[in-house]
């Protein structure tokens, strides 16, 4: 399958056996995709770089209101950590949810947006919580957006072969904001959802008006679409069951899902998506409004 | 009430250490020297000719050590069930399978095998033998499989494409009945094609001996009827054939009552070929494109009734989807009729149900055997006409349920019933008196309950051949060795049957072992299926016991100078009738042979007394058992999510008519199990088809059974009836869980939203659909 595995000691030693070689190696950390893909054939590495044991990306933690997430901390840890739950709901819910439990103690969130697939539970999250990603390369890091990460299904402007991603990195919420997840799915564990939506909110002072709301939804699309005609929508208005109900038409008007064999029709998944949109934009107001 | 010693306890399972430190050995784990592996080419094509086949790239791949196909193996019709083996005339069992064949029928049907160094090389081997295949035209319908114009899949006599024989029977007149019936409920059902998905998949490993000898370790159900089909596949004689579990079979719930799909005799084949053991395991996606499924299909019910209540006449119609080859597609439609017809009691009934063969996966055994397909349509009509006339629909239920010594349609008597025991306990369980008052109005989540009863059978007496044997040796050490032909197929047979032994001669449960699923160091038996495992082989059993007692009895009164009447056994003490057996002499003076003072001796020193005199105590049981009927009522708690469609499933009350719990928590377990297969059934399994007839569901990602996560609050209820016919009471319970999950789930969800849903699974998208038709 692979002639080497590579345990890199820091993010200069994995950058720099990515570069030495002939450009093939690839970056492994939880593996939990990457292993079935190469069992599969539908990935080919002569070389496996693991990325777990560098003590940098081993960080999960917040500072001045920046929550940062190391690309080795699995989806376990964010479930469980009470951090993320009071500072990014929205993400503890959505890595509670992916695969089971022995997966989740070893995927890593990182390797859920990498991986690029349309329906990434932290991925859609962290679109929500206008989450970054601080890339790395030979010449120094730079932070991108990650609205911008994905190229295609299955495809993120990360080259895994040249650049390693360190972390993400998510403004935590403040006292006017919270975050949801829903998750459509035909079974509590082992399933890839039929639809999976995050939303953020950010109400005025006085919580009587939207400050303004992000929601992302998928898979409507190559990765978490951001519905921005009903973000427009919402953006300063006042909380009120018409808008939100507009809003979230306008959400299911925006998304494109496929026809799926195994996991429900188009009309099907644009039928409920408003409903659910709907839940998670009430519940995120709900959520700031008992946090007093 | 007879006290027990053994029975009706929660003994721990003598497998349970081996299996929690995964020390326990299943097919998939065999190795032996010099075995090499087996890969098998599949079928792309729902149905097709082979024109060629062209193995000589792949037999020069290193480490390729022989390849089968329809051109070296034998040419010998046979049936992979074992309905070939116990089908009673005057019925025919139908032979319809090759180990390879020149037309292949369904997506992944076999074409041929390799037997290589090891399982990549096979798999690469694969990939180089060149099959030419002249497309033929395929169906996948039940209903269109019959039309004339639909390409015939194998020739019948009973119709087209319809395999074994159209059951017919019933009683009274049908016409007349519903003539005289103030209401009647007419409807059909549709039934989806759900997957044992038993953890192990199917595996054998065989060994072919120098005088022809034919040793097969493998995953079946049945290692005796195995036997009887490997000795006709390859005219072998059967007692030069051993056929063994070893000793653990990884579940079964029906898939491989007869052989473990083809394992069998493509790895007898392979070693027959090369000389060497060889060993296949399916993979998972095999074992769902290719062994055995339940039936799906179209059952049609209606139902008369009086203005009272009164049941008056039932018709019940099936055309169950058979796949490619017959397996139990001759029984299925039988046993979904008996038992369908089996609940209530009224003069006229009728039935008529047969399989019709599609370009499907075959259809087998799964666990209720087409019972859980006949009482979703029956008990959504006994729902409809309960609401038609205003009754409560747990009272219409017990105005017609069975009661012992009824006429009923079944060809032995209906000899307990605890059923209206069942539905009181589970009513209270559950909270029945709560229906109808769950909702607040305008609530997007609806909830609602609904129930279901039913009856199922303890073994497949008279309709197949069915009887059992087990032989009891008592060592000289006082030990004691059961022997009985079924396997433990993770139902706990390798604990409940010597509980049965134990009680039986009188001794305890440390002093009984057991051989169990080996041709070789048992006598025959029918196998672990039909719910039957304990009731028809524990009969053996204790008529093996009963011997052994017996013979230890004449002997310990000549011994002990005390009348044979006056002695009896317990806790392997035999000691006077009515006198503290737990005052043991072992080791004291009176227990030395021949004291006129005895009062007791214990089985060990007996049994080593005898054997200085040159006597041993072999039991020996040799039973057609009986048959009897279980009973279950269900009742299921669920939500619907009327934004989403989703269904859940919150709290269930299972009650059942176990005759007598031998082991309470193995019984609560198989309901458990049963319960949580039926929610599956209900709520999200189905093996859906592309166009052109590929499976789509072939993996346990893709196949939604429930996981822990979505298991409902389950109360498992025991009612014992104590059947006279049964071991110590006992009736059968492994299918029994699984059988109303649908029906009542069904009504549950009609109870919720107002919607019958006629077809299964209740997916989101099917419900949600249902539920915006229904607001305008």
């Amino acid at each position: 399958m692979f002639q080497e595995y590579y345990m890199a000691e820091s993010v200069s030693d994995a950058l720099s056996f990515l570069n030495k070689g002939p450009g093939d190696a690839v970056i492994i950390a939880g593996g939990t995709d990457l292993l079935l893909d190469l069992h599969e054939g539908k990935k080919r590495t002569k070389s496996l770089v693991d990325i777990t044991r560098i003590p940098e990306l081993k960080n999960l933690s917040m500072e001045d209101g920046i929550i940062k997430i190391g690309a080795a901390v699995t989806h376990a840890q964010v479930a469980e950590s009470e951090l993320i739950w009071a500072n990014a709901p929205a993400l503890a819910m959505a890595a509670k949810k992916v695969g089971s439990l022995q997966i989740r103690n070893i995927a890593t969130v990182v390797g859920n947006i990498i991986n690029a697939q349309p329906a990434a539970d932290t991925a859609v999250a962290l679109t929500a919580l206008g989450a970054k990603v601080t890339i790395a390369d030979t010449s120094g890091t730079r932070d991108v957006h990650i609205d911008q990460l994905y190229e295609d299904v299955g495809k993120s402007r990360v080259d895994c072969r040249r650049e390693l991603v360190t972390e993400v990195i998510i403004p935590a919420h403040e006292q006017n904001q919270s975050s949801y997840f829903v998750r459509l799915e035909q079974r509590k564990a082992l399933a890839l959802p039929m639809l999976n939506i995050a939303v953020m909110v950010s109400l005025e002072k006085g919580q009587q008006r939207f400050e303004w709301v992000r929601i992302a939804m998928a898979p409507v699309g190559p990765g978490p679409m951001r519905a921005t005609n009903a973000e427009r929508i919402l953006k300063g208005t006042e909380i009120d069951d018409e808008i939100i109900t507009k809003a979230a038409y306008e959400a299911a008007a925006q998304a494109n899902p496929r026809d799926s064999d195994l996991r429900g029709s188009r009309e099907y998944r644009l039928q409920v998506l408003p409903a659910l949109v709907k839940r998670c934009i009430k519940t995120a107001v709900a959520q700031v409004v008992n946090k007093g | 009430m007879k006290t027990f010693n053994v029975v009706g306890k929660n003994i721990k399972r003598n497998d349970a250490l081996e299996k929690a430190t995964g020390k326990a050995m299943f097919s998939t784990d065999m190795n032996i020297p010099g075995m090499l592996y087996a890969k098998v080419l599949r079928s792309p094509h729902a149905h097709a000719l082979i024109k060629s086949i062209d193995t000589s790239q792949a037999e020069k791949i290193p480490g390729v050590k022989g390849i089968a196909t329809w051109g070296n193996t034998p040419r010998e019709l046979f049936n992979t069930s074992a309905t070939m083996t116990f089908t009673v005339p005057s019925m025919e069992p139908v032979l319809d399978q090759y180990i390879f064949d020149k037309v292949v029928r369904y997506v992944g049907d076999e074409v041929a095998a390799v037997a290589a160094i090891s399982e990549k090389v096979a798999a690469e081997a694969l990939k180089h033998i060149k099959v030419e295949y002249e497309l033929l035209p395929a169906v996948f319908d039940p209903l269109e499989a019959m039309k004339p114009e639909a390409p015939i899949i194998h020739e019948c006599h009973a119709g087209k494409n319809i395999p074994a024989e159209i059951v017919k029977f019933g009683m009274g007149d049908i016409e007349k009945g519903f003539a005289e019936s103030d209401i009647i409920f007419e409807d059909v059902f549709k039934l989806p094609i759900q997957k044992q998905a038993q953890l192990e998949t199917q595996a054998a490993l065989a060994q072919v001996g120098s005088d022809g000898g034919i040793t097969v370790w493998s995953t079946t159900q049945t290692p005796h009827p195995s036997r009887m089909i490997i000795s006709k596949i390859f005219s072998t004689p059967q007692s030069k054939i051993r056929v063994l579990n070893p000793p653990y079979v990884g579940g079964g719930f029906g898939v491989r009552i007869g052989l473990s799909a083809k394992a069998e005799p493509i790895a007898v084949a392979l070693s027959k070929l090369t000389g060497k053991p060889v060993k296949i395991v399916y993979t998972r996606e095999e074992d769902f494109t290719s062994s055995d499924t339940r039936h799906g299909g179209y059952v049609w019910v209606k139902l008369g009734c009086k203005n009272d209540g009164t049941f008056q006449a039932m018709e019940l119609k099936s055309a169950l989807n058979a796949g490619a080859y017959c397996s139990f597609s001759g029984e299925t439609p039988g046993v979904l009729g008996a038992m369908g017809l089996a609940v209530y009691r009224m003069e006229h009934m009728s039935y008529y149900g047969h399989s019709v063969y599609t370009n499907f996966t075959p259809s087998g055994a799964m666990r209720g055997f087409g019972n859980p397909q006949a009482m979703f349509a029956i008990e959504a009509a006994v729902d409809t006409i309960a609401e038609r006339i205003g009754m409560d629909p747990l009272e219409l239920r017990l105005k017609n349920i069975i009661q012992v010594g009824d006429n009923w349609c079944l060809p032995y008597t209906c000899g307990s019933t605890g059923l209206a025991e069942c539905v009181e306990k589970a009513a209270k369980v559950i909270g029945w008196e709560r229906r109808g008052t769950l909702n607040e109005p305008g609530s997007k989540i609806l909830r609602g309950i609904g129930m279901g009863v039913g009856t199922h059978c303890s073994n497949a007496w008279p309709f197949c051949v069915d009887y059992d044997n087990a032989i009891i040796t008592v060592q000289q050490d006082g030990s004691i060795l059961l022997a009985v032909g079924v396997p433990d197929i993770g139902t706990g047979t390798s604990t409940t049957l010597p509980q049965l032994a134990a009680e039986a001669i009188g001794v305890e449960m440390s002093q009984v072992n057991m051989t169990f699923g080996d041709t070789l160091t048992t006598p025959f038996d029918i196998g672990s299926h039909a719910s039957r495992t304990l009731y028809a082989a524990g009969t053996a059993v204790v008529a093996a016991g009963n011997d052994v007692r017996k013979q230890i009895l004449e002997y310990a009164a000549v011994v002990m100078k005390i009348a044979l009447e006056r002695l009896d056994i317990t806790k392997g003490i035999i000691h006077i009738s009515g006198s503290n057996e737990a005052e043991s002499c072992e080791g004291s003076g009176i227990c030395r042979s021949g004291e006129e003072s005895m009062t007791h001796i214990s089985v060990r020193e007996l049994v080593y007394h005898a054997h200085l005199r040159n006597k041993q105590f072999i039991g020996i049981g040799r039973t057609i058992p009986p048959n009897s009927p279980p009973w279950h009522a269900h009742f299921y708690e669920v939500e619907v999510d009327t934004e989403t469609g989703m269904v859940k499933v919150v709290k269930v009350a299972a009650a059942h008519d176990v005759g007598k719990a031998v082991n309470p928590m193995i019984v609560e377990g198989q309901i458990e199990g049963g319960v949580l297969m039926g929610v599956g059934y209900a709520t999200s399994e189905e093996i859906k088809i592309s166009a052109k007839g590929k499976p789509l569901h072939t993996s346990y990602h893709k196949y939604l059974l429930p996981t822990a996560m979505d298991a409902p609050e389950i109360h498992a209820i025991i009612v014992e009836s104590n059947d006279p016919s049964g071991p110590y009471g006992a009736k059968g319970v492994g299918e029994c869980g699984m059988v109303l999950s649908a029906a009542a789930i069904g009504n549950a969800v009609y109870d919720a939203t107002g919607i019958r849903f006629n077809e299964i699974p209740l997916t989101p998208e099917r419900v949600y659909k249902r539920l915006q038709e229904n607001k305008k």
